[in-house]
């Protein structure tokens, strides 16, 4: 009878404890994200709202903008987030090397992007890929090219100029939790392989990778959710117009210029925004599926 | 609903005011404060204002903040009208003409009118028009977006051009005329930004149509002005005269440096040339060229805008007053800032001013406020509706193929179904 007694007592102390982060959590997360799902199903121009049923659904599946955008997206996602996984896990293994000079340096220079401010290396990087900039002159001088090229006005090279800022900012992060995960390899295993004669590439390939598989499997995931959300660099580059034509628009800057730059579309804009959570909620089970340890029938 | 939107509001303003508390803490009452983009022109002569004003009422304090871009204060606007919070807003904003009738159709009582303290038949018809909205007036006119061809000058001598053969041409002669320059002095003829369809509203105004029919409906697919304004928009790319730009600093650092020789721009733009002192008497300016269609003159506009006082000012008293006084009554402080900014005001008694009779050695001795004055008078006007921003959209959608010599047809038939989607 005590003893229920006090494991009530601990249960109340226990809420009362987390009640607040609860309150809170409940009023700036829980609150706003079914209120945005409400409003999905609301049409209208402004504050002028009414319930609209699967109108928003529907103007969706019209919409040549939102799949340009979500297009644009899915080029981002598919060829930039390989490239950085793989540069990531190469510059991690090389930095892990415990023979090399200068780790500490190196391992501070490629983590360093990641610090900056995603406003101010974009701004700089837009200034570096101008017409005039420094790589066009870097490029010039070298011979690779011929005539300056309009990184911003072309749509092929303004995707890739996304592509490769984005990889320079986040390469460090992600080279991060390899490097961490690296030292929690036992060396013991590497040194009995070396002793069996295992040539370093399958070293490599056979013991580093499936010893890194969760920490493969949480930066994808982690890459593919920061690629969907991707933003701040293409506002930046194009003045908040995803151009030219549209080829650098992502869901997330064409929500922004629903809301905020054309006649204001609450409702579509939320049902935009649901379309990237249902988008990240596929693509992780996904990554989950493919990263499972298939387990042979003994 | 109501219930449900105040609610809303509420909430997103607890989280808005958090951000905007340090921009309210800087305004005290008693303050005005005014939001500007262009430190060179409209944020110049607003201080010019505010300090005429100061003179004769210390007691009243302008601050005028022109730290943000025009893009940028449209977003705040937006975002703090939607959330219902107006802690953090300005007492006066600017606000683009071509845009102006979203705001006021979007957000009911947002903004004082002011034709009930101000008489507004003394300013040019066009811009009270702008923003008049059930017979109500609601801005005080600031600039006209009149439209000249800025050109260098010097440049087009070397060509063996003179100001003569600028006059009255159409935009194609202007390619002629942009190729000949081209290999004379290497410079190519203009700058254009493929994020911007600012040239290409300009030469459809021109001919005095816009992306709407009258009744608001869309008119793109029939709109021969468009169509030819596509078209010449293309000559300029596949005549390699183009030196392209992405941005506004880029789009003015082409011209401004030397390595463009003409610029078509509202006459606003005249602040940002001139602040270059060492180029005086490098620089001319023509009229707009034409679309070489019926119906086209060589006249336009482009941009200017307005000042609105939005209700929600403590200082409403003090604002509408402060407009009243110097702006629209002091002749002599418009024909300072004609001079100083290059910004021909809407007030119709300033263009009887001295400084509208001046030339200027920048410009070559030439009588361009003038010269401005009689093509101002010949702007066709037209109506911009409430959705300009979704179909510029659509247009640069189509741009980059456009350019590459892809059929017109084919592309204003995808404008006009991005933009038949995106209005609503």
């Amino acid at each position: 009878m005590a003893d229920a007694r006090l494991a009530r007592r601990e249960q109340i102390t226990g809420w009362a404890f987390i009640a607040p982060a609860l309150v809170l959590l409940g009023l700036f997360m829980l609150y706003p994200i079914v209120w945005s799902l409400w409003m999905s199903f609301q049409v209208g121009r402004g504050m002028n709202l009414s319930f609209g049923g699967f109108g928003n659904i529907q103007r969706l599946t019209q919409d040549v903008v939102f799949l340009r955008a979500l297009g644009n997206t899915f080029t981002f996602f598919i060829i930039q987030v390989p490239i950085m996984i793989v540069l990531a896990l190469l510059f991690a293994v090389a930095l892990n090397d415990s023979t090399l000079r200068f780790r500490g340096l190196f391992r501070t220079a490629i983590f360093l992007p990641c610090v900056t401010s995603l406003i101010a290396y974009s701004t700089i990087f837009k200034s570096m890929f101008a017409t005039d900039g420094i790589i066009n002159q870097g490029l010039m001088a070298v011979n690779i090219i011929g005539a300056p090229i309009a990184w911003f006005s072309d749509p092929f090279w303004a995707k890739v100029v996304v592509i490769l800022a984005i990889t320079w900012r986040w390469t460090g992060y992600n080279m991060i939790f390899y490097l961490a995960a690296l030292q929690n390899i036992d060396r013991s295993i590497y040194e009995a392989a070396r002793i069996d004669g295992v040539p370093a590439w399958a070293r490599f390939r056979y013991l580093t990778i499936p010893m890194l598989k969760p920490v493969i499997l949480f930066t994808t995931v982690i890459s593919t959710i920061g690629t969907l959300q991707l933003f701040d660099e293409v506002f930046n580059f194009t003045a908040g117009t995803g151009g030219p034509a549209d080829s650098t628009l992502t869901l997330s800057l064409y929500i922004y210029n629903l809301t905020f730059k054309f006649m204001p579309s609450f409702g579509y804009s939320a049902t935009v925004s649901w379309v990237i959570v249902i988008l990240v909620a596929i693509l992780s089970f996904l990554q989950f599926l493919i990263a499972r340890d298939r387990r042979r029938p003994s | 609903m109501n219930r449900i939107v105040s609610r809303r509001g509420r909430l997103l303003g607890l989280a808005l005011a958090s951000v905007s508390f340090l921009s309210v803490a800087a305004a005290s009452a008693g303050d005005v404060t005014v939001w500007a983009w262009d430190p060179n022109f409209n944020g110049a002569t607003m201080k010019e204002a505010a300090s005429r004003y100061t003179a004769d009422h210390p007691d009243v304090n302008i601050i005028v903040d022109d730290s943000a871009s025009q893009d940028d204060i449209r977003a705040k606007l937006q975002t703090q009208l939607l959330a219902g919070s107006t802690d953090g807003l300005p007492d006066i904003v600017l606000i683009q003409d071509d845009v102006a009738q979203k705001y006021l159709q979007s957000f009911p009582g947002a903004f004082e009118p002011l034709s009930d303290t101000i008489d507004m038949s003394v300013f040019a018809d066009y811009k009270v028009a702008a923003a008049t909205l059930d017979g109500k007036s609601y801005s005080l006119p600031f600039d006209s977006g009149v439209t000249g061809l800025f050109y260098r000058s010097d440049y087009l001598e070397e060509a063996g051009f003179s100001a003569k053969d600028l006059e009255n041409i159409t935009w194609d002669r202007l390619v002629e005329i942009g190729t000949e320059v081209k290999a004379a002095t290497g410079h190519q003829l203009l700058d254009l930004d493929l994020n911007d369809a600012g040239l290409l509203r300009m030469m459809m105004q021109s001919a005095g149509t816009w992306y709407f029919n009258e009744d608001g409906s869309l008119n793109i697919v029939d709109n021969a002005p468009l169509k030819k304004a596509l078209e010449t928009y293309a000559k300029f790319y596949q005549a390699d005269l183009v030196n392209p730009v992405s941005g506004w600093a880029e789009y003015t650092g082409s011209f401004t440096s030397g390595n463009t020789a003409v610029v078509p721009v509202g006459v606003w733009i005249t602040g940002t040339i001139k602040a270059n002192a060492d180029q005086s008497g490098l620089w001319g300016v023509a009229p707009i060229p034409r679309l070489d269609i019926e119906g086209s003159v060589n006249a336009s506009n482009q941009g200017g805008s307005s000042w609105y006082v939005l209700a929600s000012s403590d200082n409403k008293a003090e604002a509408i007053d402060f407009l009243k006084t110097i702006w629209a009554e002091d002749v002599d402080f418009y024909q300072q800032i004609l001079v100083d900014q290059g910004a021909v005001g809407s007030l119709l008694a300033a263009r009887e001013g001295e400084a509208y009779q001046a030339t200027d050695e920048f410009f070559g001795g030439a009588p361009v406020w003038q010269n401005f004055s009689t093509w101002l008078s010949q702007i066709p006007a037209v109506d911009y509706g409430i959705f300009t921003a979704e179909v510029d959209a659509a247009v640069q959608a189509q741009l980059p193929t456009i350019i590459e010599g892809g059929d017109i047809d084919a592309a204003l038939e995808a404008i006009n179904s991005q933009a038949q989607q995106q209005v609503q």
